[in-house]
């Protein structure tokens, strides 16, 4: 058997999801997540996963890995102490941006944050203009003197980005060779390499958010693939941002490709319910311990933006353009809120209840995973309201100290409120379900999208356990709670497709050029793409490689990205493809301008492996007879209420809330007014009555 | 102004969940706008510097939804819609109309209002207005920014008039426009595109009018204002009332007067009178108009004012800007003063260097009332810059616009903000990479000025210097600018920011000063020398953290020697 594997890992838990490839048959491992070398707590959960499903490490066609290691340092600011060198002049291009601001009106916003302090930042003399010539020579004695400043700083890592290196790296290729021969401890980045694109801030930005990031993912990923290569497993393969994975290799050539790896696997995953389920609308809704992140699929699209901020400034839980770093990557459009299970309840000094943003995470955790945590999180209170089994969680290997969760929500949030145990509770489940709901109107309601059009597909840990009263919040009239939940996100990283994006600067009026120009860089392009899905076991069968191009109007700014046909280039195909840009420009635009020269700007190669795409099926485990326990919900307060085990309910099987469905690892909490419904495939979705 | 004791009569309001989702829609259907203009117009100026403003209007003209653009044009953009309806009694699907005068609404000649109304069946929803600034709009002087004593010197103007009739473009219209402009086919493809961005407005209320029904849309359109205007009047509460007055002298009109050395100075003064939840600004006692093009229409000088107003008493920026959030505000000037602009009187200038200096003022005048809200004075300027002539590379004509952006002023708890966009602007520089490939220049330093941020408790933001090299033609260019006689001030203690400085470099060496408004030729080679004001400071720097001052020192924002004169401390 062919198995595919995937490694989540969140705040709280590590998950491990397995896949057959031929049969679809799903697995999932849950472990706790080892904040102090996160690689352990990997090693625990594919040990254990490859001998609870009996799985061959020679068999494992594809391993497959989200990380968050690349986000967490740039908002926690934790990322390399990286230079900066520039064309003299233009060392403040980091700081000076585009200069407008994040908001008009905010009269105390912040300076942007910038990755490179002024100290660190360098020039050197050279310049090459707008047509690719050296107009002043590179000055070695000027670099020099900046390697022996970036010696003698201890720096980790630098970035170059000099002026017109894209259209001609001759000075930026010497300035990185000179740094990689005489500083060789120090990471280098050239802009060149990562982003050959016009804009000198953004490309400098992408190139400095890579230099800022880049040890980190490189220690981080060699320790993991230490540890998979002992149990004798393939090579790691990383979530990219824009929801197809990518070689190691490519990861750390290009660290940004790593920004919102692990949402972007959830939301992969979303989409493939939707694909199941024939729904071609859903807002993905993630709730784990730390965080909770919502993004929007329309018509089964994902939604990726092209003007990604990283670590930009929270504005009423909202990420400011203008406050990060831009990156020039495709990037899954998602908002995201500190909101999870592990969410810390507290009073403030003004007698506020507030919850979050600090989380108890793996260590010590809830106190009602008795390890220790003697503060109150969400998941204590979901514990206390009766969402949450009382004795033990993931079918009985993690026992809930009640006794404790009393304690924390009592003596932290109930005594000095002046509340009794039950509202204490509910006041921390109706505060931490106002910032999740604020999340999910970001993604639809701020974008004129009416959520009462969508279905929301709630996983993650934590996920099905509040989504219907953020249903309610939001009247999303129906909920999807996929199989598997608590380790969803992990699903969605064997099932998306391996994928490279290749890019290559080349101006040219399209009605000039020389197809024979064109077909030699496409040429060369798609050798380099096919040889690389060969090395990744791709068979020819389910390789694929598409051309695009990015074209413009000459006095344009911006382009617009048209498919371009396989097969030999000639004049008729050159004229195809301009005429296809006309039509895309008015589609998008409204109207064309026929008579224009139309310009060539970047030609794109994506390099997919395509993946089969198999069918979700989890075998069911044993039934367990039905329960009862009290549980309060809003407007009816402590009802008696069915408990029901999820394994072995008959596919069509109709359960009227208030009721409680309980699995491995999540629980679906159905309120008074909703009803849910087994469907094929493991899935249950929810409806309001 | 509305009439504060006046209620308005109350139908009964939308389910708050539709509101919440038809505000959003207006919002993101004007931001939307924005994006297609951006994406597909021609010129620099507009497609990566972001000069221009989209709104969508109610069908009287008051703006219902404004984009995330340039708060200059909050007080004048309604008026272009209204001039619109006022001449136009029969307005028809397939109408779009086009007009730049200052004096039917507009701000100056540049900033060309393209206005399309939006349709449901036959019922008139309101309209999509488009202002972008052109980079040429005529005149003798590329750029349109020469200093000349009469509007009719200025260039093109246009009252409103029918562009687009059932559809389509009436040629005789484009012939007269593209005739009088400079580059006329960068102007025809940012024209195109302005066209697109209304088109996609438009369409946007039609759909919501679809979906929801016209009806509630309009009453919709209606409750955005409303909720505008009672969120601002509820903020203006908030602040203590009182009288407060401010006066500040400009650097002149670019005039300079037979037999003078030099441009001459003017000055403005202003009252403001809070009471309850509504506010006066008075202008009464400012100058009278001037020679030159420093003379503002009133709808510019209320930009000044709603953009100070809007930070003051909304800074952490929760209030929808719209028609509704000014109910509560009254402008007043003199007729005929430099803040009340009369036809014939030249007006480019002012649009942006009055109403920068406008906000600033009520600032100043609040600090009185209400010291916390409030920062000190910001760089005050555009610092306006064209280059025009023939690209010997192309040999085409080209006209170049930017504007450089100095320092935002310090808080009363936090730094001012190094080169950045300030108060009424938020345009965009222009990618050097862009400028070179475009026009015959090259920029030769694009900087941080250590030492411009006014000294304080907490410092001002850091101007920033630019140097263009003219490379293989004589370039016809022109500056903007103000703040190079009297610097922007600081507030509490806190020291001034560094004033304008400009400066002409010949190629045989030698360096020319100049005046900070008017035009003039660079020869082949020669440099033009920026550096856009630093902002204010906040506080007396005898205040400053010294942990603070020390990390400014090391980063060079602050050199060894600055410390020393402005904080009289030694740098360790």
């Amino acid at each position: 058997m062919a198995w595919r594997i995937g490694v989540d890992i969140g705040g709280t838990f590590t998950d491990v999801a397995l896949i057959d490839e031929a049969s679809g048959q799903i697995g999932v491992v849950k472990v706790l997540t080892t904040p102090h070398d996160l690689a352990e707590g990997v090693v625990a959960g594919l040990s254990r996963a490859l001998a609870e499903h009996a799985a061959d490490p020679a068999g494992v066609a594809l391993l497959s890995h989200a990380t968050t290691v690349v986000t967490n340092a740039l908002l926690e600011k934790k990322g390399a102490k990286a230079g900066f060198v520039a064309t003299r002049g233009f060392r403040d291009v980091l700081e000076l941006r585009r200069s407008s601001r994040a908001d008009l009106y905010d009269l105390f916003q912040d300076a942007p944050s910038v990755l490179v302090p002024r100290r660190w930042r360098f020039e050197v003399t050279e310049r090459i203009d707008a047509e690719g010539r050296v107009a002043t020579p590179l000055d070695e004695a000027d670099l020099d003197r900046v390697i022996a400043a970036i010696r003698a700083l201890e720096l980790d890592t630098v970035a170059v980005s000099l002026l017109f290196s894209f259209l001609n790296d001759a000075h930026e290729r010497r300035v990185g060779l000179r740094l990689r021969q005489e500083l060789p401890g120090v990471g280098v980045f050239l802009s060149s390499e990562i982003l050959p694109e016009i804009r000198e801030f953004e490309r400098a930005s992408t190139t400095a958010v890579c230099a800022y990031v880049g040890p980190l993912l490189a220690s981080y990923l060699g320790r993991l693939e230490t540890a998979a290569a002992a149990l004798g497993l393939p090579a790691w393969h990383v979530m990219g941002s824009s929801g197809g994975v990518v070689d190691i290799a490519e990861a750390l050539r290009m660290p940004a490709l790593a920004i919102e790896s692990g949402p972007a696997a959830g939301v992969v995953a979303a989409a493939l319910a939707g694909e199941d389920l024939g729904i071609a609308d859903l807002i993905s809704f993630d709730m784990g311990g730390t965080t909770a992140k919502a993004s929007l699929i329309a018509g089964g699209e994902i939604a990726v933006t092209a003007e990604y901020e990283v670590g930009g400034a929270g504005h009423l839980k909202r990420w400011l353009a203008g406050t990060g770093h831009p990156v020039r990557v495709p990037v899954i459009d998602l908002a995201e809120v500190s909101a999870g299970g592990g969410s810390i309840a507290w009073v403030d000094p003004g007698g506020a209840l507030r919850v979050g943003p600090q989380s108890a995470g793996a260590a010590p955790g809830p106190a009602a995973y008795g390890a220790g945590g003697t503060e109150p999180t969400v998941s204590d209170a979901d514990v206390v309201l009766g969402y949450l089994d009382r004795e033990a969680l993931l079918a009985g290997a993690l026992p809930i100290d009640l006794a404790a969760a009393e304690r924390a929500t009592g003596d932290r949030i109930a005594r000095p409120l002046g509340l009794d145990l039950i509202e204490a509770a509910a006041k921390i489940v109706e505060i931490v379900n106002n910032s999740m709901a604020q999340a999910l109107r970001i993604v639809s309601l701020e974008r004129g999208h009416d959520p009462r059009e969508f279905t929301l597909v709630a996983f993650g840990g934590a996920g099905p356990v509040h989504a219907a009263a953020l249903a309610d919040e939001l009247q999303i009239p129906e909920i999807v709670v996929p199989p598997a939940p608590g380790a969803f996100s992990a699903l969605g990283l064997v099932t998306a497709d391996l994928k490279r994006d290749y890019a290559r600067t080349f101006y040219a009026e399209i009605a000039g050029l020389d197809p024979a120009r064109l077909a030699a860089i496409l040429a060369e392009m798609e050798a380099n793409a096919a040889a690389m899905l060969t090395a990744a076991k791709i068979p020819p069968g389910r390789q694929a490689l598409l051309r695009a191009a990015d074209l413009r109007y000459r006095r344009q700014a911006y382009e617009l990205t048209v498919p371009m046909a396989a097969g030999p280039v000639t004049r008729a195909s050159l004229d195809a493809l301009a005429a296809a840009f006309h039509d895309r420009h008015r589609q998008t635009y409204g109207h064309a301008n026929p008579g224009e020269p139309v310009q060539l700007v970047n030609i794109r190669l994506t390099a997919l492996g395509r993946l089969k795409r198999p069918s979700l099926r989890q075998q069911a485990g044993p039934a367990r007879a039905p329960r009862q326990r009290r549980v309060w919900f809003a407007g009816s307060g402590l009802v008696a209420c069915p408990v029901l085990w999820r394994d072995g309910l008959s596919v069509d099987a109709a359960i009227p809330g208030p009721a409680i469905v309980e699995a491995t690892d999540s629980t679906i909490v159905v309120p008074p007014s909703w009803i849910a419904t087994v469907a094929a495939g493991g899935y249950i979705r929810l409806r309001r009555t | 102004m509305l009439d504060v004791a006046a209620a308005p009569a109350r139908r009964p309001k939308t389910d708050p969940a539709r509101f919440a989702v038809v505000k959003n829609a207006l919002a993101s259907a004007a931001e939307e706008m924005k994006i297609v203009l951006a994406k597909t117009a021609y010129s620099p100026l507009l497609k990566v510097a972001g000069d221009y403003s989209c709104g969508l209007f109610d069908a009287a003209g008051n703006m219902v939804a404004q984009g995330p653009d340039l708060p200059i044009h909050l007080g004048s953009m309604p008026d272009a819609v209204r001039a619109v309806v006022a001449r136009f009694p029969e307005i028809l699907p397939g109408d779009a109309f086009i007009h730049n005068d200052p004096y039917h609404g507009g701000s100056h000649l540049p900033d060309v209002n393209v206005v399309m109304p939006a349709f449901y069946g036959e019922r008139l929803l309101g309209f999509g207005c488009v202002r972008a600034h052109w980079p040429d709009v005529g005149s003798a002087t590329p750029g349109s920014y020469g200093a000349v004593t009469e509007i009719y010197g200025e260039g093109l103007r246009l009252p409103p008039v029918r562009l687009y009739r059932d559809g389509r473009p009436d040629p005789d219209i484009e012939a007269l426009i593209f005739a009088n402009v400079r580059t006329p086919a960068e102007r025809r493809g940012d024209l195109a595109a302005q066209v697109a961005a209304n088109r996609r407005g438009v369409e946007r209320l039609a759909e919501l009018a679809g979906r929801y029904g016209a009806d509630e849309l309009v009453q919709i359109m209606d409750e955005v204002l409303d909720y505008s205007e009672t969120m601002m009047r509820a903020a203006l509460r908030t602040l203590p009332d009182g009288e407060a007055h401010f006066a500040d002298v400009f650097d002149g009109d670019g005039i300079i007067a037979p037999g003078a050395e030099a441009d001459e100075p003017f000055t403005v003064r202003l009252a403001v009178r809070k009471r309850g939840d509504a506010i006066t600004i008075d202008f009464t006692g400012s100058d009278r108009a001037v020679p030159g093009p420093m003379n503002a229409p009133l709808t510019v000088t209320a930009s000044g004012v709603y953009c100070a107003l809007k930070m003051i008493a909304d800074p952490k920026s929760l209030i929808p800007p719209n028609s509704g959030c000014w109910r509560p505000v009254t402008v007043t000037a003199p007729k005929g003063s430099v803040v009340n602009a009369e036809a014939p009187a030249p007006v480019v200038y002012a649009n942006h260097e009055m109403s920068h200096r406008v906000a600033d003022m009520v600032m100043a005048a609040m600090f009185a009332l209400s010291p916390h809200t409030v920062m000190a004075a910001s760089q005050g300027t555009s610092a306006v810059v064209t280059f025009g002539g023939l690209d010997p590379r192309r040999g085409e004509r080209y006209v170049s616009y930017e504007s450089l952006k100095g320092g935002f002023g310090a808080r009363p708890t936090k730094d001012g903000i190094n080169a950045v966009a300030s108060t009424i602007s938020n345009m965009m520089n222009t990618p050097v990479e862009i400028l070179e490939m475009s026009f015959p220049l090259r920029v030769e330093e694009y900087a941080l000025v250590p030492d411009s941020g006014g000294a304080g408790a907490w410092r001002g933001g850091l101007g920033v210097r630019r140097v263009w090299r003219v490379l293989d033609h004589e370039a016809h260019a022109a500056v903007c600018c103000e703040r190079s006689l009297v610097p922007p001030f600081g507030l509490a203690g806190g020291r001034p920011g560094a004033p304008m400085r400009l400066k002409l470099e010949l190629p045989d060496g030698t360096t020319r000063p100049l005046n900070s408004k008017g035009a003039f030729q660079i020869p082949a080679g020669g440099r033009l020398v920026l550096e856009a004001p630093g902002s204010g400071g906040y506080g007396p720097p005898a205040e400053r953290n010294p942990a603070l001052l020390r990390e400014d020192v090391v980063d060079g924002y602050v050199s060894e020697e600055g410390a020393r004169r402005e904080y009289g401390r030694e740098p360790d």
